[in-house]
């Protein structure tokens, strides 16, 4: 009888066309984490360690920001990739499924993570208490962090010097000409580089939403 | 024209005055264009996020020592998704009660058949009727609607498992038999709905005794690739 791996729950909603829509965006990068995450689904630790390499800061960094304390943002690093392990057959190889599925399991350890400080009146009253902190449970400011984030990651991943370029376009809000003389490229190389770059973060952060649903 | 090509409404979506005018035109009448040019107008405005934050190393090397110390406390891995789990109840009881049924028309088969003498015909089954040993409800992954039922019958030497499935989609494809294994890691295929939503499958009865127990119903793409797609439109545990 041939074995083969669990078909994770899908997150495609029922009916939708068979053949997925992120095969026309397919790379070589999205093969890398397909295949990421297939040897994941098999039970292969040292894949887990390679998730846990690329994501964690995401995961982390997501944490912190969703429960503004270092020890608990630690907390549910360490909760979600136990739990991504545990859980790994329910995971769909396809390349934007795993950061969407690692930033699942975290929303929910966060929730845990606030219901636990809810159960503590002393912790609640000082996170209240602390000047600009939200309220800590407001899903949609949490869903834009996460997908603020995602930005980041996809533009850190970015090969040079499309990353380079990115980064002074839209974190220093440099002109395309001052770049251009920046990194001794023609203005229209620049150009390009920032639209093909945008679009690429398009296609990541709806790859993550698509898996979010 | 026709819509406007992803590059030009990235330039757009940079600078608005950016790039011909009958793009701009077209971006600002045509909802496709439009929405597509506010989705990448949306991504810029999602950049400028700090830098991420790693974990300190101990994190890692906790997660790592968790996971290879494994967890005596939990069956390896949730097997199934949270929402099956949940329902592995309600089966029991429909399982039950159709084994009763199936028992009592036995009885009344026996009873009733071989007398001959004045046998209410109601009460002698379709020849085919076996004892349903087990069966489960179908729904939707992401979701509880309904997507029918399933159950496993004995006869007297052979094993069925008998599918009765409701609103699977009309996406194009086949729609496989699996049996999933409730470690969630095998699965064998049992076959394909041939004609309509309904099916009877032969299996070996080991199948169902070693674990295979969970029915799921996939839509395959007619890509040669005999593995599952993936796409799972009903599932549910026999119980
Ligand atoms: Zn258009």
């Amino acid at each position: 009888m041939t074995i083969i791996p669990f078909p994770a729950r899908s997150t495609r909603r029922y009916g939708d066309p068979v053949v997925t829509q992120a095969m026309s965006f397919e790379d070589e990068q999205d093969d890398a984490v397909r295949a990421l995450a297939a040897r994941l689904v098999a039970g292969d630790e040292t894949a887990l360690e390679e998730i846990y390499d690329r994501w964690s800061a995401l995961v982390h960094t997501y944490a912190l920001r969703a429960l503004r304390d270092p020890h608990d943002a630690e907390d549910v690093t360490q909760q979600v990739f136990v739990a991504a392990w545990r859980s790994r057959h329910t995971l769909t190889p396809s390349p934007a499924a795993l950061p969407a599925w690692l930033l699942g399991i975290a929303r929910h350890k966060v929730a845990d993570a606030r219901a636990a400080r809810a159960r503590d009146a002393d912790r609640v009253a000082a996170v209240v208490s602390l000047p600009g902190a939200h309220d800590g449970s407001d899903q949609s400011v949490d869903d834009d962090v996460a997908e603020r984030l995602v930005v980041r990651q996809a533009v850190d991943e970015l090969p040079d010097p499309r990353r380079t370029i990115m980064f002074l376009a839209f974190w220093e809000e440099r002109s395309h000409a001052e770049i251009a003389e920046t990194v001794g490229l023609p203005l229209g190389t620049v150009k390009s580089h920032v639209r093909r770059g945008l679009i690429k973060l398009h296609q990541q952060l709806e790859g993550v939403r698509h898996e979010s649903r | 024209m026709s819509h406007a090509d992803p590059d030009q409404l990235a330039g757009l979506a940079l600078d608005p005055t950016d790039g011909p005018e009958d793009v701009r035109d077209h971006a600002a009448t045509c909802p496709e264009c439009a929405a597509l040019l506010a989705a990448f107008t949306g991504v810029r405005r999602r950049a400028g996020a700090d830098a991420l934050v790693a974990p300190p190393a101990r994190v890692r090397a906790q997660v790592l020592a968790e996971v290879r110390a494994g967890d005596p406390a939990e069956p390896a891995a949730p097997p199934v998704p949270d929402e099956l789990a949940r329902r592995r109840g309600v089966p029991l009881w429909l399982a039950a009660v159709a084994a009763a049924l199936a028992l009592l028309a036995g009885v009344g088969l026996g009873r009733w058949g071989t007398g001959g003498e004045g046998a209410p015909e109601a009460v002698v089954p379709p020849a085919d009727t076996g004892t349903v040993v087990a069966a489960a409800t179908l729904t939707a992954l992401d979701s509880d609607a309904d997507r029918g039922e399933a159950s496993a019958v004995q006869s007297e030497d052979t094993f069925t498992i008998r599918v009765s499935a409701t609103e699977l989609g009309d996406a194009p494809g086949v729609r496989e038999v699996w049996l999933i294994h409730v470690d969630g890691v095998r699965m064998v295929s049992i076959g394909l709905l041939a004609a309509g939503d309904d099916g009877e499958f032969a299996v070996p009865m080991e199948l169902i005794d070693e674990g295979y127990r969970i029915v799921d119903i996939s839509v395959e793409p007619d890509d040669g690739d005999p593995t599952h797609s993936g796409v799972s439109v009903a599932r549910g545990e026999l119980a």
